[in-house]
């Protein structure tokens, strides 16, 4: 299972110049790992991180940038992924973080849980890229992530094949295997 | 008594707003970004605006973006002026009333500027808005008072160099300014 925290580290890393945009439960772990003036933390208007974003892209078409988004938050403003599909931002990465619950207020679940399907939602709205991220293992048993973040963005498929178990076990209740166990990243792709 | 505003004078109006913010842009931001445009316009659509949305289809040097909602008009916009990009946003009360808690987080507590031009839906063209039949139009102006955004009536084409006197404001004082547009555009 891949921990939010995992997967802002490797983001950290591999940046480059992108803005990022936090919100909610990513907010204060990517400040600490990222306390620089190449972020804008979404606070006080909670769903607003993926139109911030688009409006950065849109003004900046020579920076990528990537929002943090929760899947509680995005419910909150759902209609921003046609907006941003619409508005055909090659340079915008919407990840969504997928835990089926609101993290902040205490845990209470989203509506749907985890059968909400972010990426045949922002498929249908007309995302160009669109695919899960989860942890995989290789035969020897060595870890592996797939990639979305970098300025040509790649993307291993190889990690729909095999998941973890704690992600398979979620798989068996979830209308078409894609529901992600808590603290799984989901990058809804690239508008 | 109000009188409509034809659309060629408000997009005239709007250019020569965005040329003006695009100087002081210039002056202030330390790598301003590069484009053929002049600015953009955020829009929910808006019956009572819809003579300025169906004429800003053929304009090239004004980008629109339609959004589904005012609470991520007024995000992206909070987006395009962290990226040095001047932008109106076009909406209706009704969208105003919808969008209040962004309006709160992003234009009060975030002192981003957002400059709203808001179609007043409905209002009789003999009555002062805030004595309206309808709710909608009699709440418009006291919600706006209700958190100190300032705003003013575009009563007739005499009212437009209030569009850049109010876009100007929203930027001099980090936050949000309105324009309400009386009648429906021609």
């Amino acid at each position: 299972m891949l921990k939010p925290e995992d997967i802002l580290r490797a983001i950290a890393a591999a940046r480059g110049d992108a803005i990022c945009v936090p919100t909610m439960t990513t907010a204060p772990a990517w400040r600490t790992l990222a306390p620089d003036d190449l972020s804008v933390t979404c606070v006080g208007f909670m769903g607003g991180a993926s139109s911030l974003g688009l409006g950065l892209a849109l003004a900046r078409p020579d920076r990528r940038v990537i929002v943090f988004d929760g899947d509680g938050s995005l419910l909150m403003q759902l209609g921003s992924l046609a907006t941003i599909a619409g508005a055909q931002a090659r340079n915008l990465t919407h990840l969504v973080f997928k835990n089926g619950v609101y993290h902040t207020s205490g845990a209470q679940g989203i509506p749907g849980g985890l059968t909400v399907d972010f990426v045949l939602m922002a498929k249908g709205a007309g995302y160009r890229n669109h695919p899960p991220l989860h942890e995989t293992r290789d035969k020897d048993g060595a870890t592996r992530r797939n990639s979305c973040v970098g300025r040509r963005p790649e993307v291993r498929r190889q990690a729909d094949q095999a998941a973890g178990a704690a992600s398979r076990s979620h798989a068996t209740r979830a209308r078409d295997h894609r529901a992600r166990g808590p603290g799984e990243a989901l990058p809804a792709g690239h508008a | 008594m109000p009188d409509s505003i034809p659309a060629s004078l408000i997009i005239d109006t709007l250019k020569d707003t965005f040329r003006e913010a695009r100087a002081w842009l210039a002056a202030e931001v330390a790598e301003p970004p590069r484009h053929a445009h002049l600015g953009w316009i955020l829009s929910v659509p808006d019956t009572h605006q819809r003579t300025v949305l169906a004429a800003l289809d053929k304009e090239a040097v004004l980008r629109v973006l339609t959004c589904a909602t005012e609470d991520e008009a007024t995000t992206i916009a909070a987006g395009l002026w962290m990226g040095g990009e001047p932008c109106v946003l076009m909406i209706q009360h009704a969208g105003l009333y919808a969008s209040v808690n962004t309006l709160r987080g992003v234009a009060i507590d975030g002192r981003v500027p957002a400059f709203y031009m808001i179609g007043l839906l409905s209002r009789e063209k003999d009555k002062d808005p805030r004595e309206s039949h309808h709710s909608m139009v009699r709440y418009c102006e006291p919600l706006l008072d209700t958190f100190g955004v300032p705003h003013a009536r575009l009563e007739g084409p005499d009212d437009v160099h209030l569009i850049p006197e109010y876009f100007r404001l929203a930027r001099e004082r980090r936050g949000a300014a309105a324009v309400l547009v009386g009648l429906e555009t021609i």
